[in-house]
């Protein structure tokens, strides 16, 4: 991977950061400002990024949107790994017929399609940001806990541990210095490139109008808002399309790179 | 007769992008005759060996390449893979990982002779089930049918040598065929190459060990860094070696040397042997009725024995004999199903390991492979000091005089300190190893075949870093190996394991010069010795 395109994600990532953050800062108006005589305007000088069938600043939505792509993709993730190193932990350190149950449960949820799931849940909880959360954090899990237990699993067995164990070390000592930081040191690398698909399903589930509920600026639901005006109105699309894409290439360019480390190591 | 000569090279050169890996080398093969390349890792021996199967992977530059009357010069993929198997063939290090697993070695012994030959299906299984009896494997009809996995190591050894004969080449090339096996398969694979050359073949041998070929090569030819530096008939390169590099890798040979005599020229001379005899003082370890079964099999039956303080206790067996477990048993890794361990007269094992855990600093470990037994995460410098903190921290800072300390002990150079024990050579990364196992100054090393994995002239090195270490601090060692001539080396005593149990034990010398049981008899009999 070429070092310019590492150094563009990092500046990716932290523009997306800042504009989670302090939105106003990037765009002082408000993103909800409803300004009819101004409707269907093409991106110049006085919007940026055009304006929509409302009259609304495109670029001030897109930067106000920032700000739930990343609670989304960021809370879904944590969600994700909690539960995962819950569930891989217990898998690998219990008794035989615990993993086994626990496997088994892994498997039947990986076998069905991330966005069936999510979609799924939905259905019971009703659209959202909240359940957008929990949808997408669940359905991420069974692929984290899997990674957890079986790193878990190998070193718990490992000549490493042995050797700890042969110089004294107590079980203590031995999970905190070896277990602990072994076992996650590939799941750092998974998770970045996690959150780059946290964030597309997250804009997927609102551009189905299952997450964010409009009028609020969120890239998903401005997707599908432009959709309808797509012949007229190219950019009320384009933009937040090119948000969603840059911000989820460039998690994935981080993750990849942190992972070769790993694998390198 | 006049002797065919079946392999011609002149001023071979083999180079890796740009980087030469073998320089300017010649020697010629006759039928019926054995050639040893001997050399540590890297000389290029292995490197030569393929380039003479057209598989080098580099740049290859000879005056001349004669392989079987053809000049190898000029060939293309389609007239190498033409001469594979059919002139020329190689028997491979790993029978385990050479063989497919998943396919009956029948299969796979035919497989060389649907690419070469026209014969029929009926006549190749004909000729499989004769490869399979001129390497006398029992039963070759029932064996042909199964799978790898399901023979034993002699068996697995036998059809690998077999797939190699399947085309009937004049010459094979045996690439490392007995490192890492045990004395027993040794001498099987061994007695298999004097039949390859008493059939008028050519055998080409290549070896880091002078004491392996020695009694099967007609020819000898030292190699170090891509060039033969001596060469010529057998008995003159072992009574009487030219080269500086010959002597030291013959010296390096530890079968019938003294203990503590020094098998490498370039370690500091030992120190004197201490006369330390306490007969009050408690052993530094002892074993009574030791039992571990794995289900039916009794892995370990009943094995007792005593290391008296400062002293070495060799404990020798095939694979599969109970060592490893045992060791593991002895270290509290593995519970036994019953017997005692005491550490200098306190328990050990059965006790929790709350409680042993006091006692863990007096003894150490040291493993065939090192690598896995450090975190993968730490520098050198960071895997001694996490050891010299007792896992508090693993900041080089607070120890770093204490950390040079212990690289001095062991002979490493302090410029290593950042690295990753992954750059180091496999024995730097053992005297890493052991440096790591002397931090909390131990009374007993428990030592799992700890130079197996090691080319003879590195072994050399560490086994004089170890009488040294001994000889300064006292340390007594259990010394795990399949490996006589180690054994015998090391040990004050010896006690020869077989199928679990302790067969024979007892001096070093006497075990040595006259064992009583036939199997140890045996295990002698098929060592290889240079003495």
């Amino acid at each position: 991977m070429s070092r310019t395109a590492k150094i563009l994600s990092v500046l990716v990532v932290a523009l997306w950061l800042l504009m989670a953050v302090a939105p106003s800062l990037l765009a002082p108006s408000d993103p909800l400002a409803i300004n009819p005589t101004q409707a269907f305007q093409k991106p110049g000088l006085a919007h940026f990024f055009g304006t929509d069938e409302s009259g609304r600043d495109i670029y001030t939505r897109v930067i106000h949107g920032a700000g739930d792509s990343l609670s989304i993709g960021l809370a879904a993730t944590a969600l994700g790994t909690g539960l995962a190193i819950v569930l891989g932990t217990v898998a690998a350190l219990s008794p035989r017929w615990l993993d086994e149950i626990i496997l088994r449960v892994l498997e039947a949820l990986y076998a069905i399609p991330s966005l069936l799931m999510a979609l799924l849940i939905i259905a019971f909880t009703g659209p959202g940001v909240g359940p957008a959360i929990v949808a997408v954090g669940l359905s991420t899990a069974p692929g984290y806990a899997r990674l957890v237990r079986s790193q878990i699993r190998s070193l718990k067995n490992s000549e490493m541990l042995e050797a700890a164990t042969v110089l004294g070390r107590g079980t203590w000592l031995k999970v905190k210095n070896h277990l602990v930081p072994n076992a996650l040191k590939p799941l750092l690398a998974l998770v970045t490139l996690g959150i780059g698909q946290a964030v597309i399903w997250a804009a997927a589930l609102s551009f189905l109008g299952l997450g964010t509920p409009p009028p609020a600026p969120e890239w998903g639901a401005m997707l599908s808002a432009g959709r309808t005006y797509l012949h007229l109105a190219w950019w009320m699309s384009l933009f937040p399309g090119l948000a969603i894409v840059a911000v989820a290439v460039s998690a994935t360019v981080i993750g990849r790179a942190l992972g070769g480390k790993v694998k390198s190591l | 007769m006049s002797e065919k000569t079946l392999i011609t090279v002149k001023d071979l050169s083999v180079s890796f992008e740009g980087s030469p890996a073998v320089k300017n080398i010649s020697f010629t093969l006759s039928a019926g005759r054995v050639l040893a390349l001997v050399g540590e890792s890297g000389s290029g021996k292995s490197v030569t060996a393929r380039s003479l199967l057209g598989l080098s992977g580099g740049t290859v530059n000879a005056s001349e390449l004669s392989i079987c009357g053809q000049d190898a010069l000029g060939f293309n993929d389609r007239a190498w893979q033409k001469i594979r198997g059919n002139s020329i063939s190689m028997i491979l290090q790993d029978a385990l990982m050479a063989l497919d697993p998943l396919r009956p070695v029948g299969r796979e012994i035919a497989d060389g002779l649907k690419e070469h030959s026209s014969l029929s299906r009926s006549e190749r299984k004909q000729r499989v089930h004769e490869v399979l009896e001129s390497v006398r494997m029992p039963d070759p009809e029932l064996r042909a049918k199964q799978r790898s996995t399901e023979l034993s190591g002699g068996m697995r050894q036998r059809a690998l040598i077999a797939q190699a004969l399947a085309g009937n080449p004049q010459v094979v090339i045996a690439d490392e065929a007995t490192t890492a096996l045990d004395s027993q398969l040794t001498a099987l694979v061994l007695s298999q190459l004097r039949e390859l050359k008493d059939q008028g073949r050519g055998v080409l041998m290549i070896s880091h060990d002078l004491a392996q070929v020695a009694h099967l090569a007609d020819d000898i030819a030292v190699m170090r860094q891509g060039e033969i530096v001596e060469a010529g008939p057998a008995a003159q390169i072992l009574n009487h070696p030219q080269h500086g590099y010959t002597r030291k890798l013959l010296r390096a040979v530890p079968s019938g040397v003294p203990r503590f005599t020094s098998l490498s020229a370039t370690s500091s001379p030992l120190p004197a042997a201490p006369v330390t005899d306490l007969p009050t003082a408690p052993p530094a370890l002892s074993a009574t009725g030791l039992s571990k079964s794995f289900g039916k099999q009794m892995a370990v039956d009943a094995v007792s024995f005593e290391l008296p303080q400062g002293k070495t206790l060799g404990i020798v067996g095939e694979s599969g004999s109970g060592k490893t477990t045992t060791a593991r048993m002895v270290l509290g890794l593995q519970k036994p199903d019953s017997g005692t361990v005491d550490l200098l007269g306190e328990r050990f094992t059965p006790t929790t390991e709350p409680e042993r855990r006091k006692l863990r600093e007096q003894m150490g470990a040291i493993y065939q492979n090192p690598l896995g037994s450090f975190d993968p995460r730490y520098s050198v410098g960071q895997l001694l000091a996490d050891a010299l903190s007792r896992g508090k921290t693993k900041r080089v800072e607070s120890y770093r005089q204490e950390v040079t300390q212990l690289l001095e002990q062991v002979e490493l150079s302090s410029v290593l300190f950042s690295r990753s024990p992954r750059e180091l050579s496999g024995g730097q990364r053992q005297r890493l190893a052991i440096a790591r196992a002397l931090a909390p100054k131990p009374s007993v090393l428990v030592l799992d075949e700890p130079v197996s994995a090691l080319d003879v002239s590195i072994q050399a090195t560490v086994l004089d870093l170890l009488d040294r270490i001994q000889l300064e601090t006292g340390t007594s060692y259990l010394f795990i190996s399949h490996d006589l001539s180690v054994i015998e080396h090391m040990s004050d005593s010896v006690a020869v394991i077989h199928q679990g149990k302790i067969i024979e034990h007892g001096d070093t010398a006497i075990i040595f010069a006259a064992p009583q049981q036939e199997y140890t008899q045996k295990l002698l009999s098929a060592m290889p010795r240079l003495r």
